[in-house]
């Protein structure tokens, strides 16, 4: 293997400027470079440190960006999309792109509430993990992307209609804050922002990482972390074509320190498959969570035109105590179709009724439902195996009443409960209080694995979790991991801008101690 | 010896006529790239069943493309996942001449069914109490909706094409090229004033690939 290239000014390279074998030499490499790995990125760059940022996608630019729902999905996620818990069937999305989730989320950034972060500290071992604690490092990130409440005048009748219905009921709601600059309510967030409004990774941290020297290597796959002992040397890898995965030139970084924040499925993976490192504690790729959610269709007698509005723009926390939160939804037509329940003309009038509807969701804290993440062999996908605990699925057919009531106290004519067993439409609350008093198995719903957790828990037992209260692997010295694997227990709310107030404060710790 | 070689003839008959009746006697002419003949078959009986022709969205799944539409994305998704969509497709084809549809002639495959013995399987599926095979059904009704909403015609008459949108040029386009090309050919040079927030007009223009009438 040849040394072709020396850290120098930054810049980003791409699959067409790699022409074989190389090697790469850097103060810190960071593995992933979605909101936590490009955060870090930066703020070691700002420190002076030759950062190499490695992303296994390619960067999209909006020319690149696919309007139409699956196939925009096959080429920004992995698996085409179609990946799926086992055991519980799930379908869970991770990106694969510059910028990771952040290009095709609906760019939610709420903090995570004191009482979560609290609870954490108690259970888990950790001394400075509180609220007040990651404040600063929430302040300083909310600054540089500009995160916001959504302004009404982006929010389109659909997220207002939410906002009518939880004032009626004497619910909370709020215009839910995002990492946006000049939103104009296009409804694309899933598809990418066509308007560059969306302060993702690839327009925000990644670029000022690059204008302050950071090297950016993109369609590069990382399949092992190199460790000698107690101390990881650099990450190794395959050169990977966009969108077919064929795996080309062999590439090594060596690096002083190494980050992982390649997402909470894929850094289990690369651990167990770099001879199961950093796993004395044999946690690494256990205690998988998820926030799953469910939603609810409502019609309403006038046209919601749901094409315009921010994606995401309202939600409710009245119920974070009791395991959920409720948030309005849009997405490309061709993915909310694949709720719309019955088949022949009578799906057909479901599909024609879309102009008039809303789409709300819930997503709920579901602590007694875990995981794992699983190696496959000769691969770096990973097996998902995920069981939804019956009293998890109580707290989702509460969330799913709640939703039902505030779609009929904003006045919608009729509900698509979306539950097997139910009726397929409801058009009354009295109706709807079948939903609260059916007995619902986990089968019956039609769940989504939002967010994923805890797959390299931090605890402050090494023989408990993989990482300290910094993100130092308990085995290595100058190993971390920046992303939401390492929270301990999932948030209850999106989990987006905490991961970032996290990967801040490491940034911080890890410049301390590099010499 | 003759009785030997007659059941031996007759052995490789029947095995001809079953593997015939499985997967023999499709159209090959379809115009497909990824799908293979019968599970274009069986798409474009499903399509049919699914989505028909009339009601409150005048186009049918195959007016709008559907077929065409599941041939392109299967070629799209990555091997491991097309071969799942493979066996989903091979399910549904199959499975009628074990648990024969409603009717005469019902134990047959899916697409040689009449459409009313379709629909009638499809809606045994979709409220089946056995989870998988509702799981199957949700997955065939998605992969067909999702094209079905992919056409733009249908998108139109729902009023739910995408936006005409002129993107601004943004610091970051200055350093991504198209993907797959070398960074001498990235599209931007200069920088262009960012969105003002402007929300956009309800009704309209929408995106140009979004505006011709089918023929």
């Amino acid at each position: 293997m040849s040394v072709t290239a020396t850290p120098g000014e930054g810049e980003v390279r791409v699959f067409a400027d790699y022409d074989g074998d190389f090697v790469e030499e850097a103060d810190v490499v960071v593995v992933g470079s979605g909101p936590t790995g490009a955060v870090v990125a930066y703020e070691l760059a700002r420190a002076g440190r030759k950062v190499v940022l490695l992303e296994e996608g390619p960067p999209f630019t909006p020319e690149e960006f696919v309007l139409e729902g699956a196939a925009s999905m096959a080429r920004t996620m992995r698996e085409g999309g179609l990946r799926t818990t086992r055991g519980y069937v799930m379908p869970t999305m991770q990106p694969i792109a510059l910028g990771g989730g952040s290009l095709v989320n609906s760019a939610i950034c709420p903090r995570a509430p004191a009482s979560v972060l609290d609870d954490w500290c108690t259970r888990f071992d950790l001394a400075r993990t509180h609220r007040a604690d990651l404040d600063p490092h929430y302040d300083a990130v909310g600054e540089f992307l500009g995160i916001a409440p959504t302004p009404d005048d982006v929010q389109g009748p659909r997220n207002l209609l939410f906002r009518d219905g939880c004032r009626k009921l004497g619910y909370s709601s709020e215009p839910i804050p995002r990492n946006v600059r000049g939103c104009r309510g296009s409804g694309e967030c899933f598809t990418g922002c066509r308007n560059r409004a969306k302060q993702s990774m690839d327009v925000s941290y990644i670029p000022a990482a690059i204008a302050l020297g950071a090297r950016v290597l993109t369609s590069v796959r990382v399949v092992k972390v190199l460790a000698n002992g107690r101390r990881a040397e650099g990450v190794a890898g395959r050169v990977v074509e966009p969108f077919t995965g064929r795996a080309g030139a062999r590439f090594r970084v060596n690096a002083r320190v190494v980050v992982l924040a390649a997402g909470c499925v894929a850094t289990p993976v690369i651990l167990r498959k770099s001879d199961d490192l950093a796993n004395a504690s044999g946690q690494v790729g256990e205690n998988l969570q998820f926030h799953p959610g469910v939603a609810i269709t409502g019609v309403f007698p006038d046209r919601t035109h749901p094409e315009f509005g921010a994606t995401q723009g309202y939600q409710s926390l009245q119920f974070l105590d009791e395991g959920f939160k409720l948030e309005t939804l849009w997405a490309p037509p061709a993915v909310l179709a694949v709720r719309t329940p019955g088949l022949g003309h009578a799906l057909k009038a479901r599909l024609a009724e879309v102009p008039y509807s809303a789409t709300w969701d819930a997503i709920a804290s579901c602590h007694r439902s875990v995981g794992k993440v699983v190696p496959r062999r000769r691969s770096m996908d990973p097996v998902l195996h995920y069981r939804l605990h019956e009293e998890d699925v109580k707290i989702l057919q509460h969330a799913l009443w709640v939703l039902a009531e505030i779609f009929f106290a904003a006045g919608a004519s009729k509900i698509q409960p979306g539950v097997h067993g139910l009726a397929e439409e409801m058009s009354s609350v009295d109706q709807a209080d079948a939903i609260r008093k059916a007995k619902i198995r986990a089968t019956d719903l039609v769940c989504g694995g939002n967010h994923v957790f805890c797959t390299t828990r931090m605890h402050g037992d090494p023989k408990q979790g993989v990482v300290d209260e910094d993100g130092r692997c308990h085995d290595l010295e100058n190993l971390y991991i920046a992303d939401t694997g390492i929270f301990p227990r999932c948030t209850g709310v999106n989990p987006m801008y905490t991961a970032m107030a996290l990967a801040h404060r490491q940034a911080g710790v890890i410049e301390d101690r590099l010499p | 010896m003759p009785i030997r070689v007659l059941l031996l003839a007759a052995v490789v008959a029947l095995a001809f006529w079953g593997l015939r009746r499985l997967f023999g006697g499709y159209d090959v002419r379809a115009p497909r790239t990824t799908l293979a003949a019968r599970e274009w078959a069986l798409v474009s009986a499903a399509s049919d069943a699914m989505l028909p022709p009339g009601g409150a969205i005048a186009p049918s799944a195959a007016e709008a493309g559907v077929p065409g539409y599941v041939d392109r994305y299967v070629g799209s998704v990555p091997p491991n996942m097309r071969l799942l969509m493979r066996m989903l497709f091979l399910l549904f084809e199959q499975a009628t001449l074990f648990l024969a549809a409603p009717g005469p002639g019902g134990r047959r495959r899916f697409s040689d069914l009449s459409v009313d013995q379709r629909v009638a399987v499809l809606e045994r599926w979709r409220t089946n109490r056995f989870h998988p095979l509702r799981l199957a059904f949700t997955s065939l009704r998605a992969i067909l909706c999702m094209g079905y909403l992919a056409d733009p015609e249908v998108l139109r008459i729902l009023g739910l094409a995408p936006w005409d949108i002129d993107p601004p040029v943004a610091k970051a386009d200055l350093l991504y090229p198209p993907i797959g090309r070398p960074r001498s050919e990235i599209r931007h040079h200069a920088t262009t004033p960012p969105s003002d927030g402007t929300p956009l007009a309800i009704g309209g223009p929408i995106h140009p690939d979004y505006r011709e009438a089918r023929s």
